[in-house]
């Protein structure tokens, strides 16, 4: 690994918060990776601070992130640990970025990570930016659901998934049931979806109608949804901004919305969950070590509490989302508003890999252009 | 005389250039610089491609893709013209398409015509009317600028949407519903409820600059009313109200949230391409793109430097009209002026409170009517957020703090730059607009740059690198952004003034320095004024910058607390949005107060 030396030197006469901070890379050369396929054995007792980067609402969301029980819970197993959470502003992309330009990545471990993440992250960089998993002897890893595991070089392990559903108020339109359905007139301006180009459950949906119509008819399938007047917008956020000042009856969302609904006491009815064709897409979430880690072996340990009985059934309640494994016990009521999907729609990482791309800028070209 | 005094100016302008350079020309040229293709050699190889691609690819031109594929084959180009006028004159074809940067400039056109229709009357109220709480609307007129796009977007959602305010009360007079959300109109609508006040505020500020002597000598020559309006104060303000739709226009050709937060990706423009081109790491693309999109900008911004300086000087500052009262009289409110102003006041109703008053309702509104609970929730947040969570008071204070600090480096940045570019010099339109770039280029590509650059580090060579993190950073980037706007509001103010007044001063054995704070300020700073409250403006609303300066620091602001409160549910974000709104109305009416001060002397 490499090592670093910090020098320190404020930049501009009248700056009074720490500013400037010239570095210098101190390669060795000598430590450098060799030992790429070599095991990691798990010490007798961990110490350090690990350093998780993830998205910001695993540590602040208005509602009850999981990022805090998880750092008080993983520092209560093991003393002499801390965990420190970084808020990974522009997910996966800026650690790449890093890479690319040989900048310090100074996290250990990446929480939320997608399968799509990883393509892209594959295409630009000629080096992994992560590390095989296969290195750790894990405990719970045999627990994972097969049909979620979405990295081949097993690096990236889901820790939860969502189900990508449709979201509907049941006093305006009735559930549908096909995806023919929603080119129909009584569905004409009633959905809210999300740019594939920046949205993840905007891109499953998107995903889910190539697996639907296939890559020469998707295409037109949304043509249709175009003229029946779907309206997509950049964010998951502010398309269901939208849905909820009841602009329009029926978005693109997570199939555990009525947790939520639940939890703070909303109407029921304008919190139906729909899966047309019974399916859902799922977007599992996934954890990997950074190959730039210096404690990888901690970093392994983690995945491997967040993969436990413990972290799993709490974890999923708290992010609300669905866990990963089959071990988790999950309280009645989060599994009575949590809704599953009869048959689970996914593509994957060899399916995406060279596609991806293609996929979304047909499809985003296609929506601007008209 | 001490060295500090005589060199004053040059040391301002050289730390102003310096600060420019790091904190913006060198993030914008890392990111724009992957348009440009170079194959190492000697000489090296130097590779347009990219631009080539884009201006021959249609979904991007239109109907011009064929030029940029062949620029040359003029002949060509003017038959199919020719062949398409005829057909169009022959009704057999419609108007071309000019792809996305052809729809860019459209809706930014549009949104600039808005902008002014609606700006213009309100200048017209501030500057010639005297009414209760003239000063407070004055002061506040610059607040839709800072208010964060989620705002905006709730507040227009509950004002214009499917079950908005506007539907109900059409509904109780039999009318309705309409539909607007989704459309251009509405993104215009936007972009006018942004830009609009812009426009107020800076031809405003040139009425009150307008010299009443010049007025009343065309009076005494016998001119009418009207006439001496036409003749002499038209040209007065015609700098400014251009200024005004310059501005507008350069901001809606790169707008970014708002028209994908109001109008979905149908109406996307270029800037949305380069977000998106940038989230997939398509670097050469997205640079090619937001080259051509700051180039356009910067041609704009050097076509009005050019008019600007073209006009005459000669102005001995400020001896402004004197105000009539809106409503002397009952009577008085049936004069066609002040019905049309009554008429107005509605639409501003419409427009700007209504969207603003929606959003703070959605705040206390919860599933079983008026409620406290997001307010609580911020103050729970705030006892109890553990050390990763954004509070809501470190955000206020952060924001302030930034705000202030963004106000004093910008200031002295914004007016060293007005004084260099109304100096005589052969190329100063170039300089001007070279320093205008900060609002020529893609916030986007400003973000990306920074991160690239001062954040991971410039490389210095030996592997030392340069890394500019943190407060002192955030400042930096803000007060970059800010100081065109000070240039812009003091720079036309400067231009006018009579050159014979300094020259005397200076004779008289004044440094330049000190010729400008004692005789040019002064007479000016109704122009320093407004871009001290820009300067504070842009600070309190930027966002991209300081969430990429502030990583992982405790330095968010007000609009990435916003931000981090959405949720499933509107409110804590539209509580957060409140406390926005509050703690920014009272700043900008102290700031003007304290202005107020400085403008009488």
């Amino acid at each position: 690994m490499r090592r670093r030396t910090f020098l320190t030197a404020s930049v501009g006469a009248a700056s009074t918060a720490l500013a400037g901070c010239i570095t210098q890379d101190n390669d060795d050369g000598a430590d450098d990776d060799d030992d790429e396929e070599s095991t990691l054995t798990t010490p007798e007792s961990f110490d350090g601070t690990l350093t998780v980067a993830t998205y910001e609402s695993f540590v602040d969301a208005p509602s009850s992130s999981p990022g805090e029980w998880v750092k008080e819970e993983f520092e209560s197993m093991h003393d002499g640990v801390t965990i420190e959470w970084q808020i990974a502003e522009n997910s996966v992309t800026e650690f790449v970025q890093r890479a690319q330009r040989d900048a310090e990545i100074d996290a250990d471990v990446y929480l939320g990570l997608n399968v799509d993440d990883l393509v892209i992250a594959d295409r630009e960089l000629d080096e992994s930016l992560f590390m095989s998993a296969d290195r750790y002897g894990f405990e719970n890893r045999s627990a994972i659901k097969d049909d979620l595991l979405f990295d081949p070089q097993s690096r990236a392990l889901p820790y939860d998934t969502g189900y990508i559903s449709l979201v509907y108020d049941e006093n305006e339109v009735d559930e549908p049931e096909t995806f023919d359905d929603l080119t129909t007139d009584p569905y004409e301006g009633t959905l809210l979806a999300q740019n594939a180009q920046s949205s993840d459950p905007g891109r499953a949906f998107m995903l889910w109608t190539v697996d639907q119509f296939d890559e020469d008819g998707y295409l037109d399938y949304w043509q249709e949804l175009v003229d029946n007047d779907v309206r997509i917008f950049s964010s998951w956020g502010d398309s269901y901004d939208a849905y909820s000042a009841e602009e329009r009856p029926m978005v693109v969302s997570y199939s555990t919305d009525q947790v939520y609904a639940n939890r703070y006491d909303q109407d029921m009815s304008r919190h139906q969950v729909a899966f047309p064709n019974g399916q859902g897409y799922a977007n599992p979430e996934g954890m990997a070590v950074f190959e730039a880690s210096d404690s990888p072996a901690l970093g392994f340990e983690f995945m491997d509490f967040m993969l436990s009985q413990s972290a799993q059934s709490e974890v999923a309640v708290r992010n609300v989302q669905l866990p990963s494994t089959d071990h988790a016990d999950l309280d009645e009521e989060f599994d009575q508003y949590a809704h599953v999907p009869d048959e689970t729609v996914i593509f994957s990482y060899d399916q995406l890999q060279g596609n991806l791309n293609d996929w979304v800028d047909d499809w985003a070209r296609e929506i601007a252009g008209n | 005389m001490s060295w500090v005094e005589r060199h004053a100016l040059g040391v301002a302008a050289a730390a102003t250039a310096a600060v420019i350079a790091v904190m913006f020309y060198l993030p914008v040229g890392i990111v724009l610089s992957e348009a440009v293709g170079i194959a190492p050699g000697f000489p090296p190889a130097v590779s347009l491609d990219a631009f080539a691609e884009v201006l021959s690819d249609s979904f991007y031109v239109g109907a011009l893709a064929g030029v940029g594929a062949d620029p040359f084959a003029v002949s060509r180009h003017a038959d199919n013209v020719a062949s398409w006028a005829a057909a169009f004159l022959a009704g057999e074809a419609g108007l071309p398409s000019f792809g996305l940067f052809g729809f860019t400039a459209y809706q930014a056109l549009l949104s600039t015509v808005a902008s002014v229709a609606l700006g213009l009357p309100g200048a017209y109220v501030l500057a010639r009317f005297e009414f209760p709480g003239r000063r407070t609307i004055r002061s506040l007129t610059i607040l839709p600028f800072i208010l964060p796009s989620i705002m905006v977007a709730i507040g227009f959602i509950a004002m214009f949407g499917r079950r908005g305010v506007v539907n109900d009360l059409l509904a109780t007079v039999g009318l309705g519903p309409i539909d607007v959300m989704g459309t251009l109109s509405i993104v215009i609508v936007a972009h006018a409820f942004y830009n609009a006040p812009l426009v107020t505020r800076v031809t405003a500020a040139a009425w009150e600059s307008v010299d009443a002597r010049t007025v009343e000598t065309a009076r005494s020559l016998g001119a009418s009313r009207r006439r001496a309006v036409l003749d002499v104060v038209a040209p007065q303000l015609l700098p400014a109200v251009l200024t005004g739709a310059l501005l507008t226009f350069v901001f809606t050709f790169m707008t970014f949230p708002i028209v994908l937060a109001l109008g979905g990706l149908r109406l996307a423009t270029v800037e949305v391409w380069v977000y998106n081109l940038l989230g997939n790491m398509n670097y050469r693309e997205a640079a090619a793109l937001a080259t051509l999109e700051t180039a356009l900008s910067l041609a704009l911004t050097y076509a009005y430097l050019r008019y600007e300086a073209r006009q005459a000087a000669g102005s001995r500052g400020a001896n402004p009209l004197q105000r009539v009262p809106l409503f002397p009289s009952l009577g008085a409110l049936r004069s066609p002026v002040r019905l049309g102003v009554l008429a107005y006041a509605a639409v501003v109703v419409v427009v700007f409170v209504g969207p603003v008053l929606s959003m703070v309702w959605t705040s206390v509104t919860g599933p079983d009517g008026l409620t406290l609970a997001y307010y609580e929730f911020l103050v729970q947040r705030q006892a109890e957020g553990s050390a990763v969570q954004t509070k809501p008071w470190p955000a206020v204070r952060n924001s302030l703090t930034f705000g202030v600090a963004t106000l004093a480096v910008a200031l002295p940045m914004g007016v060293a730059a007005a004084v260099v570019t109304t100096r005589k010099f052969r190329g100063r339109a170039v300089v001007g607009a070279l320093a205008m770039g900060p609002i020529a280029v893609s916030g986007i590509v400003t973000g990306v740059g920074l991160l690239l650059g001062p954040v991971f580090g410039i490389p210095l060579g030996g592997g030392w690198r340069l890394q500019v993190t943190g407060a002192t950073a955030i400042v930096a980037a803000h007060a970059v952004a800010a100081y065109p706007f000070v240039t812009r509001s003091v720079a036309p103010l400067l231009g006018r003034l009579d050159p014979a007044m300094v020259e005397s001063a200076r004779a008289l054995g004044a440094s330049r320095a000190r010729a400008l704070v004692d005789v040019e300020l002064p007479l000016v700073a109704a122009g320093v004024v407004a871009g001290a409250a820009f300067a504070f403006a842009i600070s309190v609303g930027e966002f991209d910058s300081t969430v990429i300066l502030a990583e992982g620091s405790q330095s968010y602001t007000m609009p990435v607390a916003v931000e981090r409160y959405r949720g499933r549910r509107l409110g804590p974000a539209t509580a957060m949005g409140t406390v926005l709104l509050v703690v920014t109305s009272v700043s900008f009416v102290v700031i003007d107060r304290l202005g107020g001060r400085f403008e009488r002397g």
